[in-house]
């Protein structure tokens, strides 16, 4: 398939040029407020905020529509496996005992269990949103430099950032390993689901086996730039600078990060799933 | 395939109504700039696509023509055989003679049936020698023709070939260009896509030029190469010999020439 899977978006937009320290404060502090907060209006709220973001930053909606499609497995499995194993009550109102909406055999689904498994997947999808909107609009070298800047050795801003942008990349290689196997008439879709994980084995190894080639020819074109000569300081042509907008950024977003944090352990924000106080 | 469209996403259009018919026993190259369509094109062949828009229909083994989207990968496969461009992609097995086998096990086929075939593929393509070793330790040129040699096991009708001759030396190329004659000699139908004009020059029959997800020509490919205005338009560089017999037709060379053992004997008979 000729189709792109890099993360990083090549725009000029105005969260393009915002210090990628600012950006990785709004994953940090975002994503703590994401495990602080329990409602599911909130995590509503926070996706699209998260996607307002996104789009004025000029993301193409298939990059988006990518995330979700990603996320769909864990968005269906999530409120499934929560509701079979942990129905829970009191009611979703002040009336006794949990409202019970189905009962069969051992299942017993509750509304309660229903919105909780529900805004737990929206909060990993927020959560994975927050860390697109850092990811889509900074480039790999911004990523290093704002890494190694907060005092991250070289070395391990750079794992991490090859980490992360080989993630599409194995995505994509699953895409073609699965389709060469499949023409050599492999069939995913036959038998149990025992018989169908076992069937993945054959695209498994082969990837395995080209990561391990990827892996090694990228150390070795990066040795062969001389990456870890023992005793030299690295250089760095663009470095990045915090600007006027960068300060307000970052006020503003330890205020509001404040701001909500009273409000969830002051007046209890956001602890019901379904209720906001 | 009549009027095939097909689009990624909804979003990028990569074939544009392509109506094109593919006989038994044609050797068709299939070529054009990236990005043309080429390999979404060829990938219809055996499914790993489905048209947007139009149909496809691959005559199968009994004779009778299917519709691609009533049928999976795997089905197929039996008749359209998919040899991916990068053979890492499909290498898994630990020996040469395993990964020739996993494709006719697919099948279905007997054990005696596999291993007949096996053994048949490891002779044709020279491999005898390897086939106990792991074949993702062998050097590339042994790994592409263990590729192709796998898609071989399962005696394919069409043979899809994706650029064969990348990153091989000349040796290997040659070798490898030699095979797949023979397996068009042998009655199957050849579908390659590539870069390397000089191999569309002297071994396809028909080339199939697209732009744009459109075919701009498809003929025999002396006659493809004939229409330099449609080259020029796709970037394609006629091979250099093609190119010098067109200079020198004014002195009485023909302008169709696509060898140089061609060029060669119409140098002889002319001067």
């Amino acid at each position: 398939m000729s189709f792109s899977f890099d993360l990083y978006v090549q725009r000029r937009s105005w969260l393009h040029v915002v210090d990628p320290r600012v950006k990785l404060a709004f994953v940090f502090l975002g994503t703590l407020l994401m495990l602080t907060f329990k409602n599911l209006f909130i995590m509503l709220l926070s996706l699209v905020i998260t996607h307002l973001i996104i789009f004025s930053a000029g993301v193409p909606g298939h990059k988006v529509k990518w995330v979700w499609k990603t996320m769909l497995l864990i968005n269906v499995l999530i409120p499934t496996l929560w509701v079979i194993f942990y129905p829970e009550g009191p009611a979703l109102s002040a009336a006794e005992g949990p409202t019970v909406l189905f009962q069969f055999w051992f299942l017993k689904v509750t509304a309660l269990s229903v919105v909780r498994g529900v805004s737990l997947a929206l909060r990993l999808d927020a959560i994975a949103f927050i860390c697109f909107t850092w990811l889509f609009t900074t480039d790999q070298a911004s990523l290093v430099r704002s890494l190694v800047k907060l005092g991250l050795p070289f070395e391990w801003g750079l794992v991490l950032a090859i980490g992360l942008r080989y993630i599409p990349t194995f995505y994509g290689l699953y895409t073609v390993v699965s389709e060469a196997q499949q023409a050599r008439a492999l069939d995913l879709t036959r038998g149990n689901f025992f018989t169908r994980v076992r069937s993945h084995l054959p695209i498994l190894v082969a990837m395995i086996i080209s990561a391990l080639r990827t892996s090694e020819q990228l150390a070795r074109a990066m040795e062969s730039r001389t990456l870890g000569l023992p005793g030299v300081k690295r250089t760095c042509l663009r470095d990045i600078r915090f600007r006027l907008a960068d300060y307000v950024y970052t006020a503003l977003l330890f205020a509001l990060f404040s701001i909500l944090l009273t409000l969830r352990f002051q007046f209890g924000l956001g602890t019901h799933p379904l209720y906001l106080f | 395939m009549q009027d095939l469209w097909y689009s990624y996403d909804d979003e990028v259009t990569a074939l544009r109504g392509i109506n094109l018919e593919i006989e038994d026993g044609d050797y068709v190259a299939v070529i054009g700039q990236n990005g043309s369509g080429k390999t979404t094109l060829v990938k219809h062949f055996n499914g790993l696509l489905k048209p947007t828009q139009g149909r496809v229909l691959v005559r199968g083994n009994n004779g009778s023509l299917r519709d691609t989207v009533d049928l999976t990968v795997g089905q197929l496969a039996q008749t359209v055989g998919y040899v991916f461009q990068n053979p890492d992609h499909q290498i898994f097995c630990d020996t040469t003679r395993g990964e020739l086998a996993f494709g006719p096990r697919n099948l279905g086929l007997s054990e005696a049936e596999v291993k007949r075939r096996v053994e048949e593929a490891l002779t044709r393509f020279d491999l005898e020698e390897y086939a106990d070793w792991p074949p993702a330790i062998l050097g590339y040129g042994l790994r592409r023709k263990i590729g192709v040699a796998a898609v071989y096991s399962m005696q394919p009708r069409l043979f899809i070939l994706d650029e064969p001759t990348a990153g091989l030396d000349h040796r290997s190329s040659m070798e490898l260009v030699e095979l797949i004659g023979e397996m068009h000699r042998h009655g199957h139908t050849i579908i390659l896509v590539t870069h390397d004009m000089k191999l569309v020059a002297e071994f396809s029959r028909k080339s199939l030029v697209l732009r744009d997800g459109q075919v701009l020509v498809y003929d025999d490919t002396r006659n493809v190469f004939k229409h330099s205005e449609v080259l020029r338009d796709t970037q394609i560089e006629p091979p250099q010999i093609t190119v010098l017999a067109k200079r020198m037709a004014p002195y009485g060379m023909p302008d169709d020439v696509l060898s140089v053992e061609e060029f060669y004997s119409a140098y002889c008979e002319r001067f």
